[in-house]
């Protein structure tokens, strides 16, 4: 679980569509975690390439999320899948320097029209988290 | 199209090991195309290098470009400027293309981050298919433009061998028979009587049998007064 005053640096990716009033919703989370949470709205979840996958990792988060809608609901027809493949593909390029591949995690939540960001995020941010910092953490962060 | 694979990271890791300093150069051509050696794998594999130094506690400056080609003097030049910033190049080019690299740059040390694998299209996304050997005689003018040579296991230029399967290999039951293709190919041109002529060997000496092959034009060379 991650307190708002804890360390861990949490990336997620995540497409507009699951939300279309994102942009407002995940303002309470920003407000509350402060800079220990970093959004990247997407077009769509195809738009997610491995290399911002990697350059989260090297910025230093400790974990990074990318959250699609499940198989067969992606609007552009197979977004959702590129983005898991993607991720996959990242998870062994990480594996290989000797990084943690559970730091990379793909969730798919169903697109409903209610859903709001913050209601999404806000469980997976409770949840257990047991890896610790990135030890790509080169400076430990100010508070 | 000439088809590559980047090396194991291991194998690219010990490479650079003894520089501090790197330039990943990339080709926006063939290997660009075959998701090897473009701008995306130059950026991905310049991550891959920097977090992998940071995890060692390795002091490692990792610069990135790519060139439109990496076999041509013209573009390779262009680097120039750059070239002598950095203690090593990490080529992720064909194998022409490094040794191009390290011909105009003969001061630098260029070491190869892709294998070179074979020429090839694209079938799909995400999948190459090797289909030209360069053997230097194309002969698929008479088997409707399939070639034995690269696309059957046995190399037959006098098919078919009788072991395909359902128009799949004998000896590789996931690849189609090249001599199945080409002669559905041919009934379908109406040309079945190409496969009553006798076709002669392959002439490799007119590929790597006499060392390496090189091309000379004068209409194409600059006159030098």
């Amino acid at each position: 679980m991650i307190e708002p005053d804890q360390e861990a640096r949490i990336a997620f990716f995540f497409c507009q569509r699951l939300d279309p009033g994102q942009d407002k919703n995940r303002r309470s989370l920003e407000m509350e975690f402060g800079p220990s949470v970093v959004f990247y709205p997407m077009p769509c979840g195809g738009r997610v390439e491995t290399i911002h996958l990697l350059r989260a990792l090297e910025g230093g988060a400790d974990r990074v999320v990318v959250i699609t809608c499940p198989r067969g609901q992606c609007r552009y027809g197979e977004g959702n899948l590129r983005a898991q493949k993607r991720l996959k593909y990242a998870k062994n390029l990480v594996h290989e320097i000797g990084l943690e591949p559970e730091r990379l995690e793909f969730r798919a939540v169903p697109l409903v029209s209610a859903s709001r960001i913050d209601e999404i995020i806000r469980p997976i941010l409770l949840e257990p988290w047991n890896l610790g910092p990135s030890p790509l953490r080169r400076v430990p962060r100010k508070r | 199209m000439i088809t590559a694979v980047r090396k194991p990271f291991c194998e690219i890791r010990e490479m650079v090991a003894p520089y501090e300093s790197l330039l990943v150069v990339g080709c926006a051509t063939c290997v660009a195309e075959c998701a090897s050696g473009g701008e995306k794998e130059v950026a991905i594999l310049s991550s891959q290098l920097r977090m992998d130094a940071t995890l060692r506690g390795k002091k490692l400056e990792v610069g990135e470009t790519t060139l439109d080609r990496q076999c041509v003097y013209e573009f390779i030049d262009r680097l120039s400027p750059l070239v002598g910033k950095y203690e090593a190049i990490l080529s992720l080019a064909c194998g022409a293309g490094v040794q191009a690299f390290s011909e105009i740059f003969p001061e630098a040390i260029v070491l190869p981050g892709l294998d070179t694998t074979f020429l090839g299209q694209t079938r799909e996304a995400g999948l190459w298919l090797e289909n030209c050997r360069g053997c230097g005689s194309c002969k698929l003018q008479w088997f409707a433009s399939i070639c034995p040579i690269a696309r059957c296991a046995k190399r037959l230029l006098n098919g078919p061998c009788g072991g395909s399967k359902g128009g799949q290999c004998e000896v590789d039951p996931q690849v189609p028979c090249a001599w199945n293709m080409i002669v559905e190919r041919l009934r379908k041109f109406g040309k079945l009587e190409l496969l009553e002529d006798i076709y002669p060997p392959c002439d490799w000496s007119l590929a790597q049998g006499r060392g390496p092959r090189k091309i000379q034009r004068e209409d194409q060379a600059i006159e030098t007064i």
